[in-house]
């Protein structure tokens, strides 16, 4: 353990000197990809520094988690370290959070293959779930899954070509083909 | 009995400017995008009122239907299940109701038979708008047919909450819908009042519940809506 530390703290020491360098051109990196490393626990960008047009490598130590830790909150809090924050713009927090996953489904002792049905699980909307059932949190965490989807097509305010009132004809007609949830039953719809 | 509301002063002075004021009620599942939906529609000009944890959001709105200036009050609900104890409140006095679900989730369809059975259960009459809401998600349901809203006769919308596909066009003629029906249930009520007055009877109860039960959200219990106000 001592050694990891330390191994630790000489990753830091040689990064070191190129800290203040990286911090300045942190604010225009681009990430290319973003990993995590089991042992020891870090998590690893790749990106492109836009001055000298450089792929470089960044490792991000991970301290204190556990397989009893929450992705979630690990993630934002590597997102908002002082130290990392910048580099890690691009990355949005739901990657971060299923890297994290990954490495909680390896301290639990799980297979890849059962971390991944695992992560398909938190990050798909079963479509039979009744919704209504579910307290805040959960609910929350339905609708943050909903929302990938919702920013990809959000067409925003801010946009060039936003416009307001949009209007598309989709007209009901007797030929169209039923959409299949209705019943039979002439009670029922 | 003046001093029991609690914020006078905004509601009547929108309602001396105005020309007239209506209530919309937006129903249906957790998460089918009712709230989005409002957003959208607004855009920037809302300053929502948020009640009781999530259970319901306030906002009021200014629009000009032939001419005139329509005060709407947008009632944008909670669709779980433990704030089933308000639904009576959300549907007094309402003028128009938008029922939205999910194209991507049977559940939410399904659920719309309930929904419309409540809402006819306290307002028999009142206009009802079906929404389908997320076809960015999959543009193929915008070919298929859905039978609830031909059952009951019931205007279709197929919308975006996301991409804004025809929010616009659903909450415009909404807002027409509930100043119409408004309209003519005030004029089916004045003709029932004339009436009462020509067997010189007092009508003096007609107005007081009218303007104390604007405010009582926390006390559905009390409140039995009558069908027309
Ligand atoms: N793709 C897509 N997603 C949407 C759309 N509208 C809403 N969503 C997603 O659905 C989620 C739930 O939307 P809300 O507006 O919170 O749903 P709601 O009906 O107000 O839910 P309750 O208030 O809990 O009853 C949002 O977080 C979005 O991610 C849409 O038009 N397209
Ligand atoms: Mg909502």
């Amino acid at each position: 353990m001592s050694f990891l530390k330390s191994l630790c703290n000489l990753h830091i020491f040689i990064r070191f000197p190129l800290t203040s360098l990286d911090m300045y051109v942190g604010m225009m990196c681009t990430a290319k990809k973003c990993g995590i490393r089991f042992q020891p626990p870090a998590i690893i960008l790749i990106y492109e520094s836009e001055i000298k047009g450089k792929i470089r490598q960044r490792i991000m130590p991970v301290r204190n988690f556990s397989k009893f830790s929450d992705c979630t909150r690990a993630a934002e809090q590597l997102k908002n370290n002082p130290r990392h924050k910048s580099y890690l713009e691009q990355v949005s927090l739901r990657q971060l959070e299923k890297l994290f996953s990954f490495l909680r489904g390896y301290l639990s002792g799980q297979s890849l293959a059962e971390t991944m049905e695992q992560i398909r699980q938190e990050t798909t909307i079963d479509p039979e779930e009744d919704l209504n059932k579910l307290d805040d949190k959960e609910l929350a965490k339905r609708k943050s899954i909903m929302d990938e989807l919702f920013e990809k097509n959000q067409k925003k305010k801010d946009d060039p070509n936003f416009v307001y009132d949009i209007e598309v004809e989709f007209p009901q007609d007797d030929q169209l083909q039923s959409c299949g949830w209705d019943t039979e039953s002439a009670d029922e719809f | 009995m003046a001093e029991h509301r609690t914020k006078p002063s905004e509601l009547d002075q929108g309602k001396c400017d105005a020309d007239d004021n209506v209530k919309i009620i937006c129903l249906g599942d957790s998460a089918v995008g009712k709230s989005k939906l409002m957003e959208r529609f607004l855009m920037d000009g809302f300053q929502p009122q948020q009640l009781s944890t999530y259970a319901l959001t306030l906002y009021k709105h200014t629009a000009t239907v032939d001419g005139k200036t329509i005060l709407v009050d947008f009632w944008d609900t909670a669709g779980q299940e433990r704030f089933q104890s308000m639904h009576a409140s959300y549907y007094h006095k309402a003028h128009a109701c938008i029922m939205v679900f999910d194209v991507q989730r049977k559940v939410t369809y399904k659920n719309l038979s309930a929904w419309y059975t409540e809402l006819r259960e306290f307002r028999p009459e009142i206009p009802c708008l079906v929404v389908a809401n997320k076809i960015d998600a999959d543009i193929n349901v915008t070919q298929k047919s859905f039978n609830f809203a031909k059952k009951f006769s019931l205007p279709l919308y197929f919308v975006s909450a996301a991409d804004g596909t025809n929010v616009v066009k659903l909450f415009n003629d909404a807002i027409r819908l509930a100043v119409s029906y408004k309209q003519n249930s005030q004029d089916f009520m004045d003709e029932i009042l004339q009436e009462l007055e020509n067997f010189n009877l007092e009508q003096e109860e007609e107005d007081v519940p009218d303007q104390e039960q604007s405010g009582s959200i926390e006390t559905p219990s009390e409140e039995v809506a009558s069908p027309h106000s």
